[in-house]
This record gives structure tokens, C-alpha cells and sequence, in this order.
């Protein structure tokens, strides 16, 4: 069974993930984010249902193993949407809302038929194999799709202060956990150390947002020259 | 038209980005699973049958050319 670190870390990230909800409610910003409120129930609701199943069978058992595994699929993929979100609001006045949504679910049949490639070579747990992989690659697919995001934004001079908080926020998270996961594949004796740090990561992404949403006005502005030296 | 190309040019680029970034990251990876949502403790990989440690890929041991594979 985890240790009471673990134990807290979970607490304090679940109640952020609430806050976040709690704070676009009250600011009355669940429609224009809706795929982002929607990735942070998803999260609430897994923890909850990881909560209840860890309690019952433990850490190691089947029950933990594939529910954990499974939840982080359909909650990946949640973020996969709520990222499209974010592409359609800075790409809003280009009226590109279209190609965005199109974009979306062209990639996200392009990793699945990917992964299915990958997996296929191997007969054993083929579902389960697909659905680890699949919330697996399109990790790495949000990943760079922040980083391109962040480019535009430089490029387009996006003014819009929340927006960019939360685009920031997304980018420096999954920085964390990827460089996290390099470390820990290139000094598997360092496991102890890494893996309960992925715990404290998924604390960042909720605590941003949620300080994104309660103290940054959603006309709030930054002016160009902060984010990036642009030569005339 | 060619919005819709453009947008097809991009997502192919986005997923050939991602799958190298993916490769690079896990070059050295020995079934490790990359924990992203949530703060839940992990648990073991399903697939991964047993806690017994890993054994080095038979293909890396010696210098003699790696054969085709049997599938």
C-alpha cells in the first residue's frame, strides 16, 4: 500500500482539481472552457473511482492495475480535447475553428491507427497493450501540440493573459513528467526519487489553472513585449 | 482545398514530432509506463506478468548481425 506522502499529494491534488472546477463555476467561464472543466471532472471522477478500488483490492492487484491504466486512457484523451479547445480559442479570429476540430480528430485517429500498428505485432493483451500505448503516444502528441501552440501564440501576439496562463501552465506540466520519465528510464535506480515526484507534477497543472481562473480576469491583457523580443 | 491539405500536412507532422520525441525519450526504457493524469500512486503494468526484473534483449548481446525476425 502507498505510504501517507502518497496519500496526501493525492488529497491536495484532488482538492485542486475541485478548486479548478469550483473557480470557472464561479467565474462563470464553463462554457468558453468547457473541455477543460470537462478533463478536470474526468480527473475527479478517476481519482474518486482509483480511491475506492485502491482501498478495496490494493496497489498490486488486477482490479487497481486495470482500472489506473484505463481511467489514464479515457482522462488523456479528455486533455487531448480540452488542448483542441485552447487551439480553437487563439485561432478564434483567423475563423479557423473548422480545420481545428478537424485537425483534432484527424490526429487522434492517426495515433490510434499508430498504435494499433505498434501493437499488433504483439498477440499478448492486445487491448490492453493498445490502451496503455495509445494514452502513452498521445502524450507525446499534446506535448508537441503545446509547444506549436506557444509558437502561434508568440507569433499571433496573443494578449489574452488567462489563455496564456493556462497554455503555459499545460506546456510546463508536460515538461515535468517527460523529462521525469527520461530520468527515470536513463537511472532506474533513481525510481524511488522519480516516481513519487510524478504525484507532486499532477499537483502543478490543477494548481495553475485553478490561480488561472480565480485571480486572472478573462480580459485581463499582456502586452506583446513581455512574452517575446520581436526585431522591427 | 489546400486549407485542408495544410491541415493534414500539419497533423502528419505533429504525429512524426511526437513519435520521434517518444522514441528519444524511451530509448532506454525497459517497460517503464509514463504516468500522466492524475495523482494516483501507480501500480505495475498490467502486461508486465511477474516483478522479476528484467532480462537484456537477446538481440543486444554479442556483435554477430541480428537475424530477421521469425514474424
Amino acid at each position: 500500500m502507498p505510504g501517507p506522502f502518497a496519500y496526501i499529494i493525492w488529497l491536495v491534488n484532488i482538492l485542486c482539481e475541485i478548486a479548478v472546477v469550483v473557480c470557472a463555476f464561479r467565474k462563470e467561464t464553463l462554457r468558453r472552457y468547457f473541455l477543460l472543466i470537462l478533463y478536470m471532472v474526468g480527473l475527479v471522477a478517476s481519482d474518486i473511482g482509483r480511491y475506492k478500488i485502491l482501498a478495496e483490492y490494493g496497489l498490486s492487484s488486477k482490479q487497481y492495475q486495470y482500472f489506473y491504466y484505463y481511467s489514464d486512457s479515457v482522462v488523456t484523451i479528455f486533455l487531448f480535447f480540452a488542448l483542441s479547445t485552447l487551439y480553437s480559442h487563439v485561432f478564434s479570429e483567423l475563423n479557423a475553428e473548422s480545420y481545428v476540430k478537424m485537425g483534432t480528430v484527424l490526429l487522434l485517429a492517426g495515433t490510434a491507427l499508430f498504435t494499433y500498428s505498434v501493437v499488433a505485432q504483439s498477440s499478448a493483451k492486445l487491448v490492453t497493450n493498445f490502451v496503455i500505448q495509445l494514452s502513452q503516444n498521445l502524450y507525446f502528441v499534446g506535448l508537441v501540440l503545446t509547444y506549436v501552440l506557444w509558437g502561434a501564440i508568440l507569433k499571433l501576439r496573443e494578449t489574452r493573459t488567462r489563455l496564456i496562463q493556462l497554455v503555459l501552465s499545460l506546456g510546463v506540466y508536460f515538461s515535468l513528467i517527460a523529462a521525469n520519465y527520461a530520468i527515470r528510464n536513463l537511472y532506474p535506480s533513481l525510481s524511488t526519487v522519480f516516481v513519487p515526484l510524478v504525484q507532486v507534477f499532477a499537483t502543478f497543472l490543477p494548481l495553475a489553472w485553478a490561480y488561472a481562473f480565480w485571480r486572472l480576469p478573462e480580459e485581463a491583457r499582456l502586452s506583446p513585449a513581455r512574452l517575446a523580443v520581436i526585431p522591427r | 482545398m489546400s486549407k485542408k491539405l495544410v491541415v493534414v500536412l500539419l497533423v502528419m507532422l505533429v504525429l512524426v514530432g511526437a513519435m520521434g520525441l517518444k522514441t528519444l525519450v524511451t530509448a532506454h526504457a525497459d517497460g517503464l509506463v509514463m504516468m500522466a493524469a492524475g495523482g494516483a500512486p501507480a501500480p505495475p503494468t498490467p502486461y508486465k506478468a511477474g516483478g522479476a526484473p528484467a532480462p537484456p534483449t537477446p538481440y543486444r548481446a554479442g556483435g554477430a548481425p541480428a537475424p530477421p525476425t521469425p514474424y
